[in-house]
């Protein structure tokens, strides 16, 4: 309690958590119902005494929020304005599998873009934050996890601008075959999206969620910092239901990204999880998964592909609290020019959780001598009966390697684009539904191909 | 005259490796190089295939009509130069079609010819699988990875034998073969002698040359050729080892 007292908070981060205090304030003063006020008031009194991370908290050591507390964005949902974007001119973000699409532009819900959600597959259904938080009685699914949402600071911002995001609810026993496939496009600068989202898939049923982040700034839009995007997924998994989720956030790489979830499994059920990072200049991807239950299995993979000065922070926190339960990990970095990678890993058994089976791998391939990978896989097991690893390994690509394709005809910038690509396939390829797994892959070739990767490696032989 | 080299000097590490080496090829010869361990042969192969970690400090070599040395190893290969590597490498995640696909259109484009689609290819591929009795799933799988030694070392003349080059050097590539992979080996390479292809064999053994029949034999002793014959000397030097000729050179 005194630490949290005397915290230092400097006079930018002040005039940053005013700012955005304001901004939940206003919020406020439009329709919304009293429990929702109440919650953005306590996250706006902890913005207030702990501000934002700096390099002094462990868990931000390594992911400078300097510019982001400098900048100051503007909430998008206060004032939504026309965007003007037509559905031609998002058709390249879309998947070319069959999808139910949410298209959220600058962090609002556009209900002519996204499907007609009053004709949805037998068993799910839509509420989005906005309506929920003026008048639904579904608003409790929202506040359910104040504390634990609050325990995160870009969580404890989300929570103080609580108005927007969606809801999903799969219900018993069903299982819904098309994805739901979530689009976020930023068309404008210095602002922030807020989205909070929540999923509930019932005993016995099936989900699969698709997230896209991109960026297609407007043309009217010169000169600023670009876009910041906040997000917080509560999810919860019940009794012997499986979801399959895919997110891949491919914003500018001028801009931000912060994204935690919530994950709760109950007993039996699987939760298969994959995370592709190629955008922002500073990203930070955080899982919280909690295996509330006997013989819960769960996957969380990740590939992260960095090039220039972006940052990309990718991270998990694995409780395993009863028996049974088996985890895997997969996560790939590959970072080019001066790219810092973060990855921060954490396997938690408790005493109940015998015959526990973790795993979690980190590997990293760094292209050039600039790049930096900070790795720290952690175990933190208290029961006796347990089969638990985990490993990092850190590398640059194997000249020999090189060598044969050139041997062969290949190009070094070709040979170093399929050696690449090879590495970060073995995450993406963990994507089980093939339809899924064949787009994400597209994705990270047509970046690779680009050349903006290999630029420096070719340019120094 | 399809290579000739002159005075060729290599050194790794600053250790002179190749002290003076002179060799002119034909189109169409076949040319074996033997010699104790450690005279230069695996340098020589890894020189004329352009690996960064060797350093030309004299000499020339010129392949089909320009200078080798200025060319990146792919420029090579591209013209038609190919090496059959002593330890071939693996690659986990490629799938060895997807490289020999890209490696052909990769040739292909610098004869100016159209790339080959994935139908086109497995085409193209088939009787050089039949000639070479691959396993069909070798070809779907990431190149080299879980490959016997055998099954590595007919990868690469299978390589070979789709890229069709105008200058094979095999270096030790029949080193760690049973007898049958040996004979497998050998009919890929006699397949592919022809009128205007050439080779160089680099060995520790009579029994691929055995096979194989090579136009011309010369013994590599410390970066230099000191005997060049026939056949004939590969007899010899099975009969009386490396010495006696080592002796008579110096």
């Amino acid at each position: 309690m005194l630490k949290k007292n005397t915290r230092k908070i400097s006079p930018m981060a002040k005039a940053a958590v005013s700012h955005y205090i304001e901004a939940s304030e206003q919020l406020n003063k439009e329709s919304a119902q009293e429990e929702v006020v109440a919650c953005r008031t306590r996250a706006q009194a902890l913005l207030l005494t702990q501000a934002f991370p700096t390099l002094r908290d462990e868990a931000w050591q390594y992911t400078k929020l300097v510019q982001f507390v400098q900048n100051r964005f503007e909430v998008a949902h206060l004032t939504p304005q026309q965007h003007g974007l037509t559905i031609r001119e998002v058709q390249s973000f879309l998947p070319p599998y069959q999808a139910i699409k949410l298209i959220f532009v600058d962090g609002v819900l556009d209900k002519a873009l996204s499907d007609d959600c009053t004709a949805l597959p037998k068993g799910l259904s839509i509420e989005f934050t906005r309506e929920a938080v003026q008048s639904s009685s579904e608003v409790e699914v929202w506040l359910e996890q104040e504390d634990l949402v609050n325990s995160e600071p870009f969580g404890v911002l989300n929570n103080a601008l609580l108005a927007e995001g969606f809801g999903l609810k799969v219900a018993e026993n069903m299982a819904i075959e098309t994805p739901v496939f979530v689009l976020n496009i930023q068309t404008k600068l210095n602002q922030i999206s807020v989205l909070s989202n929540r999923v509930m898939v019932g005993k016995n049923a099936e989900l699969t969620l698709v997230e896209h982040f991109v960026t297609l700034l407007n043309e009217a839009e010169q000169e600023g910092v670009e876009a910041c995007t906040n997000v917080v997924t509560v999810m919860d998994i019940a009794e012997s239901a499986r979801v399959r989720q895919v997110v891949l956030q491919q914003q500018s790489d001028l801009g931000y990204y912060f994204h935690n979830q919530f994950i709760f499994q109950s007993e039996q059920s699987d939760f298969n999880s994959f995370y592709g990072g190629l955008g922002s200049q500073l990203s930070r991807h955080q899982n919280h998964l909690f295996m509330n239950g006997e013989r819960i299995e769960n996957s969380q993979n990740s590939a992260c592909l960095a090039h220039q000065k972006q940052l990309v922070d990718s991270r998990t926190n694995t409780q395993h609290t009863q028996e049974w339960g088996a985890s895997r990990q997969l996560h790939k970095f590959v970072l080019a020019d001066s790219a810092v990678g973060v990855f921060d890993g954490m396997i938690g058994v408790a005493r109940a959780a015998q015959k526990t089976d973790g795993q979690m791998d980190n590997k990293n391939l760094l292209l050039s001598n600039t790049a930096k990978m900070n790795s720290k896989p952690q175990l933190e097991i208290y029961a006796d009966d347990v089969k638990c690893s985990h490993g990092c390994a850190t590398g640059q690509i194997n000249q020999d390697q090189i060598f044969y394709l050139q041997a062969r005809g290949i190009s070094k910038p070709k040979a170093t684009e399929m050696i690449t690509k090879a590495f970060l396939m073995e995450s993406v390829e963990t994507i089980d539904r093939k339809d899924i797994q064949q787009w994400v892959a597209q994705e990270f070739s047509e970046a690779l191909l680009s050349g903006a990767y290999f630029k420096t490696d070719t340019a120094t032989e | 005259m399809l290579l000739t080299i002159e005075n060729l000097q290599a050194e790794i590490d600053e250790k002179q490796i190749l002290k003076g080496l002179n060799l002119d090829i034909k189109p169409g010869e076949i040319h074996a190089i033997m010699g104790p361990n450690g005279a230069g042969k695996s340098t020589l192969a890894s020189v004329l295939a352009g690996k960064d970690a060797y350093e030309v400090t004299a000499g020339s070599v010129m392949f089909d009509g320009q200078d080798l040395l200025e060319l990146d190893p792919e420029e090579r290969a591209r013209k038609g130069l190919f090496l059959a590597f002593q330890y071939p490498v693996e690659i986990p995640g490629v799938s060895n079609k997807l490289f020999m696909q890209t490696a052909v259109n990769a040739v292909r484009e610098e004869q100016g010819l159209l790339a080959l689609d994935m139908f086109d290819f497995d085409e193209y591929a088939k009787d050089k699988i039949e000639l070479l009795e691959m396993r069909p799933d070798l070809l779907e799988r990431s190149v080299n990875v879980g490959f016997s030694g055998g099954e590595k070392k007919r990868n690469d003349i299978f390589q070979m034998a789709l890229l069709q080059p105008k200058l094979c050097i095999l270096d030790e590539t029949d080193s760690g073969l049973d007898i049958d992979a040996l004979r497998l080996v050998a009919n890929g390479i006699n397949a592919l002698r022809s009128e205007s292809r050439s080779f160089i064999v680099v060995t520790h053994y009579q029994r691929l040359l055995d096979y194989i029949k090579p136009d011309f034999v010369h013994v590599l002793y410390d970066g230099k050729i000191i005997k060049s014959g026939g056949f004939e000397l590969v007899h010899e030097l099975e009969e009386h080892g490396y010495d006696e000729i080592i002796q008579q050179s110096k």
